[in-house]
């Protein structure tokens, strides 16, 4: 991603910081420079083939308290095992294993 | 005739049904599974739970869970025309599975049989595989 040839300490008014640098004049703000731990798939690690709607625990986990399905950018689960999952959500709301969206 | 499929179906009765009376129901669904040249594979009660919310005035339901082969479409129709004729139940849900859980297998075994080749890659087995 970002890469920072400089180092990781560079402040803004660092004085061997010779030459034009490539972007603005603004000083990075040092925040931006953890890496983000990459989020995995949780049934791409488990190796599921099927997600159970009669399985509500494991279902719970992936809605809020509202109801509402949590997005997978948030998750980090797969397209294909959202996907899965979606359809699992539904039917387990369909027969009252889970809240509609309305939640309490 | 058509091939055979399979579906899951639950019903909700209602928590304060005598237990005679959710097997009544369960004996007309399986009379109308066997009229219908399907087969129950399984039966559990899975007794009174909560609801995620209410139905009618119910916060609690008694859960039953089948599973079923099936040929014929109408079977489906028929044993849901039944649960919904029949007093106790709150609420009911079939769905069909077999295509999903056959997608299972075939992932599953694909991925069985990809562990089962990486540890050892001589040419002869590669070629075994092939062929």
């Amino acid at each position: 991603m970002t890469t920072t040839p400089q180092g990781p300490q560079h402040t803004g008014h660092a004085p061997h910081g010779s030459g034009p640098r490539s972007g603005g004049d603004r000083p990075r703000k040092p925040r931006r420079q953890y890496v983000r731990k990459r989020k995995v798939c949780r049934f791409c690690v488990d190796k599921v083939d099927y997600i159970d709607y009669k399985n509500a625990d494991l279902l719970a986990t992936f809605i809020l308290d509202r109801g509402k399905v949590i997005p997978r950018r948030i998750t980090g689960t797969c397209a294909r095992h959202q996907r899965w999952l979606k359809v699992a959500i539904k039917r387990a709301r369909n027969i009252a294993l889970l809240p509609f969206a309305a939640g309490a | 005739m058509a091939e055979e499929r399979f579906y899951e179906l639950i019903f909700i009765c209602r928590p304060d049904t005598p237990e005679a009376d959710i097997d009544k129901v369960l004996s007309t669904l399986q009379q109308t599974i066997e009229e219908q040249q399907g087969r129950v594979e399984k039966v559990e009660k899975w007794g009174v739970k909560k609801l995620a919310y209410r139905i009618g005035k119910s916060r609690e339901g008694f859960f039953v869970f089948l599973a079923i082969y099936g040929r014929q479409g109408e079977m489906i129709k028929e044993l849901e025309r039944r649960l919904k004729v029949s007093e106790p139940v709150l609420k009911y849900m079939t769905v069909r599975i077999d295509e999903e859980l056959k997608r299972q297998r075939k992932l599953s075994a694909r991925r069985e049989r990809r562990l089962a080749r990486r540890p050892h890659k001589t040419a002869g087995e590669a070629a075994a595989a092939a062929g």
